[in-house]
């Protein structure tokens, strides 16, 4: 295949993952500092820093702007000049899949750019004002539905490869990142078996910040902490948004494209 | 054709649809594509009246807005160089009105077409080759010396095939007196038959009962048989790439998406199954075309090139251009690629040389035309000219190289100062202009903000040459100026389009 083309199916697939990537870890950390009360300084600026916006944002924004809910959301949703933003991300996509229309199905094609004109046009606004919530879920069942008719339609070829490749390596990405960045919210306690209330609600958080609660109860029948939480999102095989696992099915794709 | 009851049954649906077409009153003096000047609708082409009686106006408005957001999900869009907002793309407004030819008249178009289209090529090969027709005085040689489109230094190549137009868009309007005329020839990057297709799959999901009751012949062979045309033609040493049972690698060649036709770029190679490529995916080695891919790079034999001659080789022409592959001229000249279509075809649709068309197929056809042209005045002579400055103001004034309905008066509609100022233009330069009175373009009903009133339409049709022969898509594009009023019908113009129905035979 056309080599430009491979990249765009690689990046086309990346903007998606981090769309999505970015909407979970804003709705899971909107319910999480409700849960459990912290430092102001520590509820928001964990999820800036996953994204690696602590340098600019205060920059665009304000110093103390971190600190804000509100703005970070706004900034990690909507700001232009946030290059990770949902809708930059959004934006990318589509530029991508608009320049390789040949080689992406036409349902994939219409998921985003449906997804685009939402929330360029004012109904993702709305809804983002009225019912948060449901604005996140929206990106969330977006992602679905993309991956679901790219998996359903796609002839196993080359651009399929690219496409599963960049969605691995972006998952891979985040996933360690926000391991990375809790573990550091939570303290050098990481690891111990310590059971406050405050640590458990932080590990439950960063479970469902990778969409791991539900599993994780199943395989693992403790109550989550960190020598359980964390060998669990690195190494689980079985486990889809595990780090192991996303290798691994990255380095398969790998040896395919070769 | 349609499932018709007795006259009197027919009309008594036309009667129902009536209050839809209450008060619809092309203007005088213009053929209307459904109504005759009694009211009654032309026997033949009552297709359009007869769904519309059918749906209901209710139901019809919301087919309507289901077509167009169809066309926005779908992405089916164009970008507009004129107007400078942050959402450049806009979907080419669709009327739902479909636009009917009956067979008998479709018979004749085809047949004029081919001709035509075959009278086009020759007059290329001629002049890139030994200018008989210049020799013998039928067309002036300056004429063609001094056309922006005649590349002196390809004289003396021959494409593969000696095919030099692949495919051509000819613009139709209808007369006054139902005749269709060739208004002009676009055998340079014609664009518009991705609208064709889409437009006819958002008439089918919509109104797919009358489908299935009518002849309508198909579009939807388009992309197959270009694909077979320029495989076809593809250079004999390339054919199969040196390897057995393989074919010839065809690519479409876009500027890239920010070109007003991209969809269409996108929407051809898709069909036809082949790689789009950007310049920057190609390069030249050895003189040969070569694609840039995950496999390394892959010897390319046709180029459906949707890039100006213009830009498309900074060695040779625009040095500047970004768009272009360095040295494709080079192979090109060397035979080693097949560029559809070939380059240097702009003298033959450089609007000075319209007029000689006919004189094309008399001479190496020793054939009548069979479609008449507009009257057209060359403002290089001086006669002519004269009688177009002391009445432009019934005159359209085109630029000889223009396209997109950009560069022309409207003589009749233009302020006192346009006229003056486009009078200076022609004075100026003389050889880049030529005049047509302004024709009555027939008129077709349109629908209009819930009212259906009638507005002007053109036609193209597209023309398909391979090394078998000439194949004319049954239809086209029907461009429609929805500015009331208006004769202007292009879409960065603000015209719309509408489907094109010819009528199988009645059998």
């Amino acid at each position: 295949m056309i080599s430009r083309v491979a990249e765009s199916c690689f990046w086309l697939h990346r903007y998606v993952e981090r769309a999505e990537n970015t909407a979970r870890l804003l709705r899971v950390n909107r319910s999480f500092i409700l849960d459990v009360s912290l430092p102001v300084g520590d509820r928001w600026a964990p999820a800036v820093i996953v994204a690696g916006e602590q340098d600019r944002l205060p920059e665009v924004l304000s110093p103390e702007a971190v600190d804000d809910g509100e703005l970070v959301q706004d900034y990690m949703t909507w700001n232009d000049n946030n290059p990770v933003s949902l809708l930059n991300s959004i934006r990318w996509a589509r530029e991508n899949a608009r320049t390789i229309r040949e080689v992406i199905s036409l349902e994939m094609w219409e998921a985003v750019n449906e997804l685009w004109h939402w929330l360029q046009r004012g109904p993702g606004r709305r809804m983002y004002s009225g019912d948060r919530d449901a604005f996140y879920a929206r990106i969330k069942a977006f992602a679905a539905l993309f991956y679901g008719v790219c998996d359903n339609t796609l002839l196993r070829e080359q651009p399929f490869d690219f496409m599963r490749l960049g969605m691995l390596l972006e998952r891979t990405g985040q996933i360690a990142r926000i391991i990375d960045v809790k573990h550091h919210a939570i303290g050098p306690t990481a690891l111990d078996d310590t059971d406050s209330a405050i640590a458990s609600a932080q590990w439950l958080a960063l479970l469902r910040s990778c969409s791991a609660t539900e599993v994780y109860f199943k395989r693992v029948r403790e109550s989550p902490k960190g020598a359980t939480v964390l060998p669990f999102l690195v190494l689980e095989d079985g486990f889809p948004r595990s780090i192991v696992h996303c290798l691994a099915r990255a380095w398969e794709f790998m040896q395919r494209i070769r | 054709m349609a499932k018709s009851g007795p006259p009197q049954a027919q009309s008594q649906s036309v009667r129902e649809s009536r209050p839809l077409f209450a008060g619809y009153a092309p203007p005088a003096g213009t053929y209307d594509e459904v109504f005759l000047p009694s009211g009654e609708p032309r026997p033949g082409v009552g297709l359009a009246v007869e769904l519309l009686a059918e749906l209901g106006r209710a139901r019809f408005v919301r087919l309507q807005r289901l077509a167009d957001a169809t066309l926005l999900k779908g992405g089916i869009t164009f970008s507009v160089y004129a107007q400078n907002r942050g959402d450049v793309e806009r979907v080419f407004p669709f009327d739902m009105i479909p636009r009917t030819v009956s067979a008998g008249d479709w018979a004749v178009i085809e047949r004029g077409l081919i001709q035509r289209v075959t009278a086009i090529n020759a007059f290329l090969s001629d002049i890139y080759g030994e200018q008989r027709i210049l020799d013998e005085g039928r067309i002036p040689r300056e004429l063609v010396d001094s056309s922006a489109g005649y590349l002196a230094r390809l004289r003396g190549v021959r494409p593969p095939g000696g095919v030099r137009v692949h495919i051509a868009g000819i613009d139709l309007i209808r007369a006054p007196s139902g005749e269709f005329l060739v208004l002009e020839d676009n055998v340079r990057t014609p664009s518009g038959v991705s609208y064709v297709l889409e437009n006819r799959s958002v008439m089918k999901r919509a109104v797919s009962g009358v489908f299935a009751g009518a002849t309508v012949r198909a579009v939807d062979r388009y992309p197959d048989k270009l694909r077979k045309a320029l495989d076809s033609l593809a250079p004999d040493r390339l054919a199969g790439d040196g390897q057995p049972g393989r074919m010839p690698r065809l690519v479409v060649l876009t500027p890239g998406r920010f070109n007003s036709a991209y969809f269409e770029h996108s929407f051809l190679a898709r069909r036809m199954g082949c790689d789009l490529v950007e310049a920057s995916d190609l390069f030249v080695h050895d003189d040969r075309v070569w694609v840039k891919t995950t496999a390394g790079p892959q010897p390319v034999a046709v180029i459906y090139r949707r890039t100006d001659d213009e830009f498309i080789d900074p060695e040779v022409f625009r040095a500047d251009s970004l768009l272009g592959v360095r040295g494709l001229v080079r192979a090109y000249a060397r035979g080693n690629v097949t560029l559809a279509n070939a380059l240097g075809n702009g003298v033959a649709d450089d609007k000075a040389i319209y007029p000689f068309v006919p004189e094309m197929i008399r001479f190496y056809l020793d054939e009548d035309p069979i479609l008449g042209q507009v009257e057209t005045y060359s403002c290089e002579d001086d006669r002519q000219r004269t009688h177009v400055l002391d009445h432009l103001d019934r005159m359209v004034v085109k630029a000889v190289d223009a396209s997109g309905g950009y560069g022309m008066l409207m003589g009749p509609t233009a302020s006192r100062a346009e006229r003056a100022e486009f009078a200076e233009r022609i004075r100026k330069n003389p050889r880049g202009y030529i005049a047509q009175p302004r024709v009555e373009l027939s008129t077709c009903p349109t629908w209009i903000d819930g009212v259906v009133e009638p507005r002007r339409v053109d036609l193209r049709p597209y023309v398909v040459t391979g090394a078998d022969g000439t194949w004319v898509l049954p239809g086209g594009l029907t461009r429609v100026a929805l500015t009331a009023g208006s004769y202007v019908v292009n879409s960065s113009q603000g015209g719309g389009s509408k489907d094109t129905w010819v009528l199988g035979d009645e059998s």
